[in-house]
């Protein structure tokens, strides 16, 4: 809602108080306000007014606010004459059939009324809150809105047959055409004022056309109102229609507020349009509602603050609200809120008062009860995702114990390692030291799985190995991850011939573990040289943040001998806590290329000796247009090659950002990767071979 | 040149009905027709050299006729393909109830399932879970939990000693210890873990899994360990499950329970499972012995603490009907497949 802030200056003494300092406090007290606009001496302040407070939805409850939060008055409004006499004169025959939906209804008659356009001041307030002058009529009514938050209606009175007026349900099919020209067709759930033949409003909504204010009308009913607010709501929901009016009822008015908003209207139509009040104030209340007291207790305001304001601050800030307190017995207070508050029902809602008054900065914080869960440990969280993971890639989860026999992981720790580990009293001598390596069970697994007579054995083990320390008597736990894998290498299907697994499978299924719980880490390929594992079909992957992370490979031939393996069984050993000792690369996205990517292959001869990995170091050496990457696509050995070398086709993919490369900038690349491959790898080019470029 | 184009119009149809559907055939009438250097081309030559007069009509004519053949080519040529779709067809079946190729799918083990599932329903009741070594020392394995040296409890376990007076853990308790002496109250946390007993027969393993539960509070009282067995077991086990609590003895509780849920096998008629009782004996239970508080430097008058523990192994056993505890350190693909992740 916008509020002015010259209107709210003429409701509540803000002497010595700016637009600003209002809106800070009518935010803080969860009457948030959006923005301040406008020149001083015209500030237009938007403010956000939640659902359960209609009695903000105009400047005089707004006022109300201020006047509680900075303890200054209300200033009295002009009221006029009082209208004593026979119900407006007589002339208007009103009466509620649906007493459900219309708890009161108030009428006044204005004569002599000239209609014609509002003065400038009016038009300029009316804008200022975000509303378009029509004629003074009009205005006068759109400014009681804005004042008290009250709807009211102004009828032509003159074309009100017969002078009636009947709050009642619409007949079936009844129809009316409303100010926006709309003909419409109503039910008896729809709420209507109705004249001797017809219905004239859709009440609490919208007016009907044949009793509009026009230039010729004289003489104007007022109309002010409580209709109920779930009929408003949901004529207006059916008839697609949501007004000021509507918005207002929806959420609840005052029902006494009806008087204050009859007094202002009859003052500002006399005042805009020239009328005359006709004596007399048509006032259908036929059930009073009895005023609504609750029950505070001031324990319960502790017990939901979490601190105790005191009785006196209690009181205070519940009597600055417009709530009258009265002793009740038991130390607690009775509290009548004030009829605009519609959304003050129980105990709690007077606890909030009191603590939106006090200020929510009042409130201590409890370090207990929004204690944070602490972290779960990184390591516990990395065996599970390595469970998941590795069980997500085919491997089945094996237990071994985490005793071993003396010297039999021997072969799966570095020479330099400490020694295992001694259980002074071991159950047997299978059973008699703490493992370092996850491998040894899971071979003996794997061994007795192919002797049962299994194809293929995909194990995995996630469990605890035990280094010694020299400064600690406790040794170093290390959550490891390890695999054995004999059989095919991908799965079985009569459509083609079963591959045995081999090197490069198994370091996919690391590297694939690897990137899961690390994203983003460059891992390095080198030689293992563990007595276990095949000297040269076997690999440490190390990155310069993590060091030595995994190993695996091929078995050591002697050792698949001495373990009587006819099976071919690779494996591998994965340092959890190593791996998260590197730093690993938040995901970030990146925009999508828009340019072509370009790709060349280049396909170069290996001599014997000569290794991929010194190839792309080489090949990534060479200054590139736009970022690339390489991917080998094709291997080649045998005939016309000679023995021992092999042809190697490397793809080499540039994804320019900025610019479409030219042919001449990849060109001269490609040359200076030939070059480089030649002159650093010792790998040239082959010659007429070369497939054709493309893109 | 009207005579023209009726020769060329039926020369036409007859060319395309010998064409016969053959896509080769239809593609040799639309050049012979339709190409530069076809009949209707030539035809459009000869217009040029028409007089005036004779242009309109003939244009008409000769333009209805283009507009004919390419139609009639093209919806011969659509209704070829149309055919030769219909054969493909037909010659390309496939034998759809030959087997799929299936990706791997790998399995973890029903103790790890079990685990997680536990651990979900405590993460559910806002509980952290902890971990702590397997190896450990004598005051955080005994001492703390009110075993002082000498006490006749230990004999109970039978506990693995490695060389410098350290040991296996024999229970996941010294991770409780742990815990409340590196955090103050309110704790509520659970430890799943291996644990280690010099013990190897057809019930028992060296090493098996347990797991713990612990919270202490102000206020913590029987009826809140009792709510909450209950609330575990009827999350885990079905709403139908019976729980009762008798008297136990465990030197870090006081007062001490042993707790049992009925028989999910038998659903307490009595089984082999349940060793005819009708119920199973899961646990011990009870509130935080003051010692265990003293130990780690927790005000026993303020706050007051329980704790209950179980088997894992014992429960994933219940849980999938494996009535072999071997079946679960012997690693047989063919009993760990049946696990699918």
């Amino acid at each position: 809602m916008l509020v002015s802030f010259a209107w709210l200056e003429e409701l509540v003494d803000l002497d010595g108080l700016g637009a600003r300092d209002a809106a800070d406090a009518l935010t803080a007290r969860g009457l948030t306000v959006d923005s301040v606009s406008g020149a001083a001496g015209s500030e237009v302040l938007d403010l956000d007014v939640p659902a359960n407070r209609p009695d903000c939805l105009g400047h005089l409850g707004v006022a109300r606010e201020l006047s509680a939060a900075f303890s200054r008055p209300l200033l009295p409004r002009p009221t006029p004459p009082p209208a004593p006499g026979p119900a407006a004169a007589g002339a208007a025959d009103i009466e509620i059939e649906a007493e459900d939906l219309c708890p009161r209804y108030t009428a006044r008659l204005v004569r002599g009324v000239r209609v014609g356009p509002s003065p400038a001041r009016v038009v300029a307030r009316l804008e200022a809150c975000g509303l378009r002058s029509v004629n003074n009529v009009v205005d006068a009514s759109n400014l009681v809105l804005l004042e008290t938050g009250h709807p009211i209606h102004a009828f032509d009175f003159a074309r009100i047959e017969g002078g009636e007026i009947r709050v009642r349900r619409a007949g079936p099919g009844e129809t009316i055409e409303t100010l926006d020209g709309v003909l419409r067709t109503l039910g008896p759930e729809v709420l209507v004022i109705a004249d001797r033949t017809r219905p004239v409003a859709v009440a609490g909504v919208l007016g009907g056309a044949a009793t509009e204010i026009r230039a010729s009308t004289r003489d104007v009913l007022v109309e002010a109102a409580v209709f109920d607010p779930g009929s408003v709501r949901s004529t207006a929901r059916r008839l697609g229609l949501a007004t000021d009016a509507s918005h207002r009822f929806e959420r609840g008015v005052d029902p006494d507020g009806v008087l204050a908003a009859q007094d202002l209207a009859v003052r500002l139509l006399e005042e805009l349009a020239g009328g005359a009040a006709a004596p007399g104030l048509v006032d259908v209340h036929p059930r009073p509602a009895a005023p609504r007291a609750l029950h505070l207790r001031p324990e319960r305001v502790r017990r939901l603050l979490g601190y105790d304001p005191g009785l006196d601050a209690t009181r205070d800030a519940l009597a600055r609200l417009g709530i009258r307190i009265q002793d009740a017995p038991g130390g607690a207070l009775l509290a009548t809120p004030p009829t605009w508050r519609v959304d003050l029902l129980r105990e709690a809602d007077l606890v909030e008062e009191v603590g939106r008054h006090l200020g929510y900065d009042r409130i201590p914080v409890a370090a207990a009860s929004a204690r944070l869960s602490p972290l779960p440990d990184r390591l516990v969280e990395a065996e599970e995702r390595a469970r998941t993971a590795l069980a997500g890639l085919g491997f089945h989860e094996a237990f071994n114990y985490a005793m071993n026999a003396a010297g039999e992981d021997d072969a799966f720790v570095g020479a330099s390692a400490p020694g295992q580990i001694v259980l002074t009293n071991p159950i047997a001598e299978p059973l008699a030291r703490l493992r370092r390596s996850v491998l040894p069970g899971l071979l003996r697994a794997a061994d007795r799985n192919l002797r049962h007579g299994a194809e293929d054995v995909r194990l995995f083990e996630v469990g605890r190995v035990f280094l010694r320390r020299e400064a600690d008597t406790f040794p170093d736990e290390r959550p490891r991850a390890g695999i054995a894998w004999a059989g095919a290498g991908e799965p079985r299907h009569f459509s083609a011939r079963p591959r045995p697994v081999d090197f490069f499978d198994l370091a996919g299924a690391v590297e694939t573990v690897l990137e899961a719980l690390q994203p983003g880490i460059a891992w390095a390929r080198r030689r293992s040289d563990l007595s276990g594992l095949h000297p040269r079909r076997s690999a440490v992957w190390s990155s310069a943040a993590a060091g030595d992370a995994a190993w695996g490979g091929e078995l050591h031939p002697d050792l698949a001998a001495s373990l009587g393996l006819e099976t071919p069984v690779l494996v591998a050993e994965i340092d959890l806590a190593t791996l998260l000792s590197a730093e690993a690369e938040e995901r970030a996205h990146a925009p999508l290329p828009r340019l072509p990517a370009v790709t060349r292959d280049l396909s170069f001869v290996l001599s014997a000796g000569q290794e991929y990995a010194a190839l792309t170091a080489a090949l990534r050496g060479v200054a590139a247009p736009a970022p690339v990457r390489f991917e080998a696509v094709d291997r080649y050995e045998g005939s016309p090659l000679a023995e021992g070398e092999s042809s190697l086709t490397v793809r080499v993919i540039l994804q320019p950002s900025e610019a479409t490369l030219t042919d001449p900038e990849v060109e001269r690349y490609r040359s200076g990767l030939i070059a480089a491959a030649e002159r650093e790898a010792g790998a040239r080019i082959r010659g007429g071979t070369e497939p054709p470029m493309g893109e | 040149m009207f005579r023209d184009l009726e020769r060329i119009e039926r020369e036409f149809e007859a060319g395309l009905a010998s064409a016969a559907g053959d896509p080769g055939a239809i593609e040799a009438v639309r050049v012979r027709f339709l190409g530069r250097k076809g009949e209707m081309q030539a035809l459009l030559r000869r217009f040029a050299s028409l007089p005036p007069a004779e242009k309109p009509a003939a244009g008409k004519a000769l333009n209805a006729l283009k507009t004919r053949i390419e139609t009639a080519v093209a919806e011969a040529s659509a209704a070829a393909a149309a055919v030769r779709r219909r054969a493909e067809i037909a010659a390309g079946g496939l034998d759809v109830g030959l087997p799929a190729r299936t990706p791997w799918r790998g399995s973890l083990h029903p103790v790890t399932r079990t685990r997680r599932e536990l651990e979900r329903i405590f993460r559910d009741l806002g509980y952290t879970v902890e971990s702590g070594p397997e190896v450990e020392d004598d005051f955080h394995n005994f001492q703390a939990l009110n075993l002082p040296p000498n006490h006749p409890a230990r004999d109970a376990t039978d506990t693995f000693y490695v060389e410098g007076g350290l040991l296996l853990r024999t229970h996941t308790s010294p991770v409780q210890i742990r815990t409340m002496q590196a955090r103050r109250p309110p704790i509520r946390m659970v430890c799943p873990g291996r644990v280690y007993r010099r013990d190897l027969d057809a019930t028992h393993l060296p090493m098996f899994h347990q797991l713990e539960a612990l919270v202490v509070d102000e206020g913590i009282s029987m009826a809140d360990l009792k709510g909450t067995i209950d609330a575990l077991w009827k999350r885990f086990f079905g709403d139908d499950v019976r729980i009762r609590f008798r008297p136990g003895y465990f030197p870090f509780v006081e007062p001490g329970c042993e707790y049992d849920v009925s028989c999910r096998v038998c659903g307490g008629r009595g089984c082999r499972a349940c060793k005819g009782t009708g119920w199973l004996e899961l646990g011990g239970a009870g509130m935080v012995h003051p010692a265990v508080f003293e130990a780690v430097g927790i005000d026993a008058e303020r706050y007051t603490g329980f704790a209950f523990g179980l088997g894992i192994d014992r429960i994933a056993m219940v849980r999938h009907g494996i009535d072999d505890l071997r079946l679960l350190m012997e690693n047989d693909i063919r009993f760990l497949a049946r696990f699918p992740a």
